[in-house]
């Protein structure tokens, strides 16, 4: 076999994989730009006659894209923050304060939560929340997504600072440095790549959660995006522009951070199931 | 000199929060869990203590029975055709060059979207009239396939979005893997006059094999897990044709009220997860020791 052919088969190979994973976007891209049914049927990878931009407006203000749009990111970003600054803290008493057997028990202990597989325990937190009376308020998923990122923000977390030295610290303590202001001013900025990779993938993991979204929140006003996607498929089943509009609005935040940070992205998930 | 990290109060503060959202969100339901599963719980009245009925009850129980048969076959197709797909891929991807990077990013892609909105996308390429499956099959005069309302389509297409989705992120695992080798042992066989072929299979699965037992570990948990892309694709349907142990459990809860039967078929999904994995360390991947990266 010649070497340029040789060389290229790799290449068939991967693209057609590509292909199998792009199409689809394509193809829900164009079925959003079309004015109706029939043009998608007929021709489902020609452009659109005439590009309805009008769809997204639609899709964004009358079927409340823009509501579950806010509710996702607010409560995507609220949780993620407040579960990387307590892992944060955490992991800065186990891996810095001078409490070595106290802190040992504990991490060992938050650990076991990453043996726990989610869907177990679906059931009897939604009785929980039902018994805090927050059930169909956005507390039912902040309270649950924050700690449910705990147990591995922590592993990650504490793992990063214990591979700082503890020198500068030392130092800062000397100049008379408390323990809260150590963690502000120098092991939250030492430890900031660790922060930024663990606060993206529990963001990315709030902002894709469907199960707690679904069961835990039923007014329609506070849902958030992947539940309120699977609604509004149901009620504007066949019109099929409008539900390839919706599913643009969904993926395109999070396509614009994995182009923007797709390494941190890459690593701390795949960092998260390996030592998990 | 170190007293400012051995303040209790400061210390207690910064633990307390962490530990009282763990204790609140893992350690109590799991609790709670284990105690409603002993009982015949409604929601409403009080709990009766049944012993184990719960767990012979759902062996019995027919639905229950064909849903576990369906994480089953999740199961086999992802550990049997999953996991050599993505060990060839992974190769390949590693034999390039030139867009290495381009392949990684774009086969990870679809990892790090909402299962429910890939349900959608997918449930709208399986349409039977306007989706681009039943397209691509007028193209050859077949069709229409109807997959997700046909008992013998469902499964397998709930399976291929499946394996859409998460085929990539363990691809980019196994990639990371082969890259880490070090480049001597592929010169050195190079030279001695092995082919490409050869040094995948004979020098780079051997040297992968830790890696790949994770990813088997990982499928097997996962397929276990499955529970979104049914409730959002085929809701279990067509006559329970795709109904998984997650979905059937969260339906008998949260739709019948049987939070005591609901919490015993979770605890089930749990041991088998447990059980499952711990045999395949046992009988597999014994003596490997584990991967850092």
């Amino acid at each position: 076999m010649p070497a340029a052919i040789k060389k290229t088969i790799p290449h068939v190979v991967l693209l057609a994989y590509v292909a199998v994973i792009l199409v689809p976007f394509l193809f829900v891209l164009l079925s959003s730009f079309k004015a109706n049914n029939v043009e998608i049927a007929t021709r489902p990878f020609g452009l659109p006659k005439i590009w309805a931009f009008e769809n997204y407006k639609e899709a964004w203000v009358k079927a409340k894209i823009s509501v579950y749009f806010w509710n996702s990111l607010y409560l995507s970003l609220s949780s993620a923050v407040a579960g990387v600054l307590l892992a944060a803290a955490t992991a800065f008493a186990l891996t810095r304060m001078k409490f070595e057997s106290a802190s040992r028990w504990i991490y060992q202990f938050v650990l076991i939560g990453m043996l726990i597989p989610g869907n177990v325990l679906f059931i009897a937190q939604y009785l929980l929340v039902r018994n805090l009376g927050i059930l169909n308020t956005h507390w039912s998923l902040f309270l649950p997504y924050t700690a449910g990122a705990l147990p591995i923000s922590v592993l990650l977390i504490a793992a990063f600072m214990r591979s700082i030295p503890g020198e500068l610290e030392e130092a800062a303590i000397v100049d008379g440095l408390s323990a809260p202001g150590l963690f502000v001013r120098i092991l939250l900025p030492l430890t900031l790549p660790a922060l930024v990779t663990v606060f993206i993938v529990n963001f990315l993991g709030n902002w894709n959660e469907y199960l707690l979204a679904n069961f835990f929140l039923n007014k329609d006003s506070l849902r958030t995006l992947p539940t309120g996607m699977v609604g509004f498929r149901d009620a504007f089943q066949t019109n099929y522009a409008l539900i390839c509009t919706g599913i643009v609005f969904s993926v395109v935040p999070v396509l614009v951070l994995y182009a923007l940070l797709q390494k941190n992205i890459i690593e701390g998930l795949t960092a998260g199931s390996v030592k998990g | 000199m170190k007293n400012a990290l051995r303040n209790p109060y400061v210390y207690v503060a910064f633990i307390l929060p962490t530990i009282a959202l763990y204790f609140l969100f893992f350690i109590y339901p799991m609790i709670m869990s284990v105690y409603y599963g002993f009982t015949d719980w409604d929601g409403l009245n009080k709990p009766n203590f049944i012993g184990s009925d719960n767990f012979a009850t759902a062996f019995r129980d027919p639905e229950f029975r064909s849903s576990m048969l369906n994480n089953v076959y999740i199961l086999l197709f992802s550990c049997c055709v999953q996991v050599p797909l993505i060990v060839v891929f992974s190769l390949v991807i590693s034999s390039v060059k030139r867009l290495q990077g381009f392949y990684k990013t774009t086969v990870f892609m679809p990892s790090i979207l909402s299962t429910s909105v890939i349900g959608i996308l997918w449930g709208y390429i399986y349409d039977p009239d306007v989706g681009l499956l039943n397209n691509l099959l007028k193209l050859f005069g077949a069709g229409p396939i109807y997959w997700l309302a046909e008992s013998k389509w469902a499964m397998l297409s709930i399976l291929i979005t499946n394996a859409w989705q998460w085929m990539g992120f363990y691809i980019v695992l196994i990639l990371a893997a082969i890259l880490a080798i070090p480049k001597e042992i592929d010169e050195a066989a190079r030279i001695d006059g092995a082919s490409g072929a050869q040094r995948a299979w004979h020098l780079t699965v051997p040297l992968i094999k830790p890696v790949v037992n994770v990813v088997i570990m990982l499928s097997i948990a996962g397929a276990l897990r499955v529970v979104d892309i049914v409730l959002v694709m085929t809701g279990g349907g067509p006559a329970g044709a795709t109904e998984v142990m997650a979905s059937y459990m969260v339906n008998k809860a949260i739709k019948y009220g049987e939070y005591g039967y609901g919490t015993a078929l979770a605890i089930i999904i749990f041991v088998f997860a447990l059980v499952l994995t711990a045999a395949y360390q046992i009988l597999f991947a014994r003596r490997q020791e584990r991967l850092e990266y």
